[in-house]
Order: structure tokens, then sequence, then C-alpha cells
């Protein structure tokens, strides 16, 4: 890109100096310097003629018939009912939007809506139990036992049948089976023993005492 | 011919501050002060007369909430006129409107009174910034018509000063070959933008 003016440095310059030399707010200097150029250069002077023609022509008031008091006095009632002329400017500004953001909300209300109906259909038990919450029912005398996980199905049931216990609950997520003696003969209390002496049960604990 | 001296300045920084506290004569007294430069302003932007109305008053009534946030730190007028030039690109945005030509004003609402050598001047300003896109009609004003500088119209216009640079040399490079034919004279010289 090159300037509209190929008469050399001081013609650039003075195109650059021009704007602000009207303005007054060019330094005392450069004023001077431009008016010594115009003296001798044609075409900044007629470049300069028609700046300042434009200049004067900027600084008309608009033609156009707008009225500043009208104007004011409808500032004045917007300022007054600023709720009431809000809403509706937001609203037009905004309609898209609005409108999107309405239909967004509309559509998760529905489907909250939906889902809670579904919960309450279904009935179905929660799948946490608190600890005011009565457990299932255990047969009395029962034994959660945790065997080893190295410890074989033969050496299980060979276990059970020594001891004359049978499994009644289990294994839950953590390996453990609820045993129950299979005779009346037998004590919880000897079960036990029994149980925490033998190879590869890794806890055996009396369900009654469970905290 | 620069509106915003550091007395106006100073006179406009106790306006705001008592428009702040509500007060509502320090708001008519800036509003009359600002409209006939805003108006000027925004009819670079637009020619309808309504959508002028709707920006004055959209940017005063930001001025009027916003007043006790003015931080000081560009003059007033800059702070004004950006908040104009702002709310006149939304509100055009919002009428899907380009700026609007001259022949969209009823010649009966062009005062009759207004005289010939201004109606003259009037006309070849306005044949001249047809030519011009919107941006550079705003820097020709802002800085030929309202008197900022460069920096200032950067701020208002939220753009690098290099960019106003360019806006305006582009806008005097055009007006510079159409506006002597406008007149009836020859161009002074060729263009030899590249």
């Amino acid at each position: 890109m090159s300037y509209p003016l190929d008469t050399g440095q001081d013609c650039l310059r003075a195109w650059e100096a021009m704007p602000w030399v009207l303005q007054e707010s060019a330094t005392q200097e450069q004023r001077e310097w431009l008016d010594r150029h115009l003296v001798h250069c044609g075409s900044c002077r007629a470049e300069w003629e028609q700046q300042q023609r434009l200049r004067l022509a900027l600084s008309l008031p608009t033609e156009l018939p707008i009225d500043a008091h009208a104007g004011l006095k409808r500032l004045m009632e917007r300022i007054d009912a600023p709720e009431r002329e809000q809403a509706p400017r937001r609203l037009r500004s905004g309609g898209w939007l609005t409108r999107g953001l309405v239909a967004a909300v509309l559509v998760q209300a529905i489907a909250i809506g939906a889902l809670g109906l579904k919960f309450r259909t279904a009935g179905q038990a929660p799948a946490y139990q608190t600890l005011s919450q009565a457990s299932a029912p255990v047969a009395p005398g029962s034994i959660r036992v945790v065997p080893d996980a190295r410890m074989s199905l033969t050496d299980w049931n060979a276990l059970l049948h020594t001891l004359r216990l049978q499994v009644v609950g289990g294994p839950n997520d953590v390996g453990a089976y609820t045993l129950a003696p299979a005779s009346p003969a037998v004590t919880t209390q000897q079960a036990l023993q029994q149980l925490r002496a033998a190879r590869g049960i890794r806890l055996a604990e009396p369900v009654a005492g469970t905290p | 011919m620069n509106e915003a001296t550091p007395d106006a300045d100073a006179t406009d920084r106790m306006l705001l501050q008592r428009m702040s506290a509500g007060d509502r004569v320090a708001l008519a007294t800036l509003y009359h002060g600002y409209h006939g430069r805003l108006c000027r302003f925004l009819s670079r932007l637009t020619r309808r007369t309504d959508v002028i109305e709707e920006v004055v008053n959209d940017c005063f009534w930001i001025v009027w909430q916003k007043a006790g946030e003015f931080r000081g730190d560009s003059r007033v007028s800059t702070w004004i006129m950006g908040i104009a030039y702002r709310c006149g690109l939304k509100t055009l945005r919002l009428h899907g409107d380009e700026p609007v030509e001259d022949d969209a004003i009823p010649e009966d609402r062009i005062p009759s009174t207004d005289p010939d050598e201004d109606r003259l001047l009037r006309d070849w300003l306005a044949k001249g910034l047809d030519r011009l896109s919107a941006d550079q009609r705003v820097v020709v004003e802002l800085v030929y018509g309202v008197g900022h500088s460069l920096d200032d119209v950067a701020t208002m216009m939220q753009c690098p000063v290099g960019t106003v640079k360019a806006r305006l040399f582009h806008a005097r490079v055009k007006l510079r070959n159409v506006l002597p034919s406008l007149a009836g004279e020859s161009p002074v010289m060729k263009e030899s933008v590249s």
C-alpha cells in the first residue's frame, strides 16, 4: 500500500498532520511546519482546503429532526417504570435465547416428572440399609463365616459335615456365608470354637453378636 | 472544535457524580449537552430517526445506571460515545439494518430554513460518506466531527489504534478522490493505493 501523495516525504508528513492541526491538537511546531509546507506545495494546499471543508461539513448539526425534549421525556418515563419498560425490551432483544431456555426448562421438568413416576410405580426397595433398619431375619444361633479363597469345595463341605452345620445364606459381596446348626445338638459356641480352630477359615462370628 | 475539552470533561464528571446520587437535573443537563453530537454521530450509522432516538435513549439509560461506576480511565465524552457506538451497532443488528440511505428521509422532514450553503455542504458530504464503510464513516465523524484522538476512537470502538489509523487513512483516500468531483472540481491527485 502506498500513500495517495507521490510528491515525497514532506507531503506524506503534511497528510498525516492535517487532521490533528484541524483539531487543534497538533503541536505548535507541527502547525508551523504545515503552514510553511503549504506555502510552496499546491497539491497539499488543495488537500488542506478540502480537509477544512470536510471538517466544516462534519461539524454541521444533523438535519434529521430529532426532538431532544421529547427524547428526554421518554427516557424519564423509562427510568420511572424500569420493570414495566425493561421486561419486554429484554424479551425482544433475547427472543430466541429466552424461548430456547424456556423450552429447555420445560423438557427438564417433564423428564424429572417421568423419572419420579417410574420410581414410584416400580416400588423397588432401596439398595441400601440403614443402621436403624431391622436386618433380614436370620435363624437363631447363626454364624457368619469367611472361608479362605484357596479353600477347596471338598474341604468346605467336609468341614460343614463334620461340624454339622449348613449354609443358610451367602456368599455375600465379601464372600461371607451364614451358617446355622443342622442339628439341635450343636451349640453355637461349640461350633464357633471349632470353626475358628479349623484350617481355611479366616473369620467366624456369631450373627447375634454383630453390633 | 474539540467538543471534549478539559473544562467540559470536568463538568461532565461532576454531572455524572450527581447522577450517581439520583440527580435527574444533572441527567437532563448531560442529555441535552450530548444529544446533538450523539444524533449527528449516529446519523453516520443510520439515517432512521426512530433508530437514532432509540439508541440515544438506550445509551443514556446505561449512562444513568452506570454513572456511579465510571472509573475515569477516559474522558466522559469518550465513555459516552463508546456506549452510543455499541448501542448503535446492537440496535442495527436487531433491526437487521445496514445504514439506511438518504432517500429514506422524507423530503418534507428536512427543515426548509436550512441555508443553501449548508444544504450544499451536507449533500456534498453525504455523497462522499456514501463511498465509505460504516466503520470508516464513524472514524471520520469522531476525528473530524467530534475531535477525538486516535486513542480515544480506539477506546470507543474497542479495537487497536492501528485499526483506527488504517480506517481513517482509507477513508481519506476515498474522500480525496471523490469529493472534488462531487464539488464540480477535478480530483487533485490520482489514488495510488495498491
